[in-house]
């Protein structure tokens, strides 16, 4: 919602869940929930995810009722902000935006899936992320 | 020493909502895999609608877009999620 209206000028951009009766939500109910389930998600080569996963599919649990409106897909895609990765039916899982040094988000719920002994990679990632930025501003 | 890594957690916090609690306790797995500290604190999103959020963003070396909406301030948390965008803090939302 962020990214659509402060960058892709969709000003009014809202939530299904905060505003339901908005004409122009970006962010919509999904036709079938995913409270409670694991899919499989198809990881795009070079992106940041694959890089922290280091592989192009893996499972991930999620527990939402919402996700990105299909039809502003279009328009997402020709932006900076990457779909990179998807379920087996092509849905929007996970974004990045290109032009940033470490920006993902995801549709499913990585910290769920971390215990001591097997933290999660995108976290992993996302820390390792932090520490360099930390290095960068000191410097 | 091991190194401190601040993380702001843009959320609302709520210790009894599990995908909370699993969001601190990832942090700290993962900080262990790296073997620095990590030092998170939750950014209630109504203190980000104000004109001080800049100062209180900058404080953190990542941020992260917590679960658990709607935000109590959407205003708030998206004030968050373009400070992090546009001045190349680290991000993950989920």
């Amino acid at each position: 919602m962020e990214y659509a209206r402060n960058v892709l000028g969709i000003a009014d951009a809202e939530h299904e869940e905060s505003s339901p009766r908005s004409p122009t939500l970006v962010i919509s109910k999904l036709t079938c929930s995913l409270v409670g389930k694991t899919q499989k998600i198809a990881i795009t080569p070079g992106s940041i995810a694959h890089r922290a996963y280091g592989g192009k599919e893996v499972m991930e649990q999620f527990f939402c009722n919402y996700g990105l409106n299909p039809a502003f897909r279009d328009q997402i895609n020709k932006s900076e902000l990457k779909v990179t990765g998807v379920d087996s039916e092509g849905e929007v899982r996970v974004v990045e935006l290109s032009d940033h040094p470490f920006y993902v988000a995801t549709l499913f719920l990585p910290q769920v899936a971390s215990s001591p002994g097997t933290p999660h990679p995108l976290i992993v990632s996302y820390l390792e992320a932090a520490v360099g930025f930390q290095t960068q501003r000191r410097n | 020493m091991a190194r401190t890594i601040r993380v702001g957690i843009i959320g609302d916090y709520n210790p009894d909502f599990r995908f909370h609690t699993a969001t601190n306790e990832a942090l700290g797995h993962a900080a262990k895999a790296l073997s620095v500290d990590v030092d998170f604190r939750w950014i209630a999103t109504q203190s980000l609608d104000s004109k001080s959020a800049r100062k209180t963003l900058e404080r953190f070396d990542a941020l992260w877009g917590s679960p658990g909406s709607p935000y109590r301030s959407m205003n708030g948390a998206l004030q968050g999620i373009r400070f992090a965008r546009e001045r190349g803090w680290p991000f993950i939302g989920t």
